[in-house]
């Protein structure tokens, strides 16, 4: 709600009409801004939900059982560090490698040495595909 | 000239235990990095795939995880980049890439030939250790 107020703000110089319905309002702006901010209203989209796609979360997961040759029922969320599941500073380098293999990306040295758990790798991830993609 | 861009232009002085893990594993991105380079070099695909060759190149650092001493790891290191080298301009061939790095454990399955099928479980472990 207090993203959809906060565009309404933003759009209402340009939409000075629509102000009397707010509800059918903010839905034509969306619809009719979006060819031409539709970047902009993506990543503020992003930035207002959760911090990585649950989708990211599940690839990663994927990719560190199978590097780090879990069996299927032992938990791996977001909030499991790499250290806890069994994998030495080796491992973690190599699963940063496989991550980059499977999305594409680059990852600085820098960055990959602040990744403790799973959820820091997938926002990692998440920030270098739209960097990538942007 | 490809092998003067990756060949150390000063020698490896790691001052501390924790710099020489830097450059162990600044070493192993670079050849992660490189193994898509080296798979179309050498024709791999059929072989192996990336993450098999990353694991292989994984096995062969943590064989010298006991290693302690800065300067010993900088002599390791320095050997490991110019196998790396020799690899990725070409100056080793298929069969070396194969038998050297990517058989040796088990041996591909796929190339057990057909008088190993029916041998039974209790040779094929005897063959392989000790222990089962």
């Amino acid at each position: 709600m207090a993203s959809s107020t906060g565009l309404s703000l933003k759009f209402s110089p340009l939409s000075t009409s629509f102000k009397q319905n707010k509800v059918r309002g903010i839905c034509n702006v969306n619809s009719v801004s979006l060819p031409s901010r539709g970047m902009r209203l993506g990543s503020l989209r992003l930035r207002v939900s959760c911090a990585a796609k649950p989708e990211t979360v599940d690839k990663v997961c994927s990719i560190v059982r199978k590097q780090l040759a879990l069996p299927k029922d032992s938990p791996v969320t977001g909030e499991s560090k790499f250290s806890a599941l069994g994998a030495d500073s080796l491992d973690t380098v190599e699963i940063v490698m496989g991550l980059e293999e499977e999305f594409g990306i680059s990852v600085e040295e820098e960055s990959a040495q602040h990744i403790l758990t799973v959820q820091d790798a997938a926002d990692l991830i998440e920030k270098l595909v739209e960097q990538k993609s942007a | 000239m490809a092998f003067t861009l990756r060949s150390v232009k000063v020698p490896l002085n790691s001052a501390s235990l924790e710099e020489a893990r830097g450059r162990v594993f600044d070493f192993f991105r670079k050849a992660c990095r490189s193994i898509p380079t080296i798979m179309d070099i050498y024709n791999l695909d059929d072989v192996v795939t990336k993450s098999q060759l990353r694991s292989i190149i994984a096995s062969e650092i943590r064989k010298n995880t006991h290693v302690t001493n800065p300067k010993v790891i900088d002599l390791l290191l320095f050997k490991g980049m110019e196998e790396l080298n020799n690899i990725v301009e070409h100056a080793k061939q298929r069969h070396h890439i194969i038998g050297q790095y990517v058989l040796g454990r088990q041996g591909l399955a796929q190339d057990l030939d057909t008088k190993d099928e029916g041998t039974s479980d209790f040779l094929k472990n005897f063959y392989k250790s000790n222990y089962f």
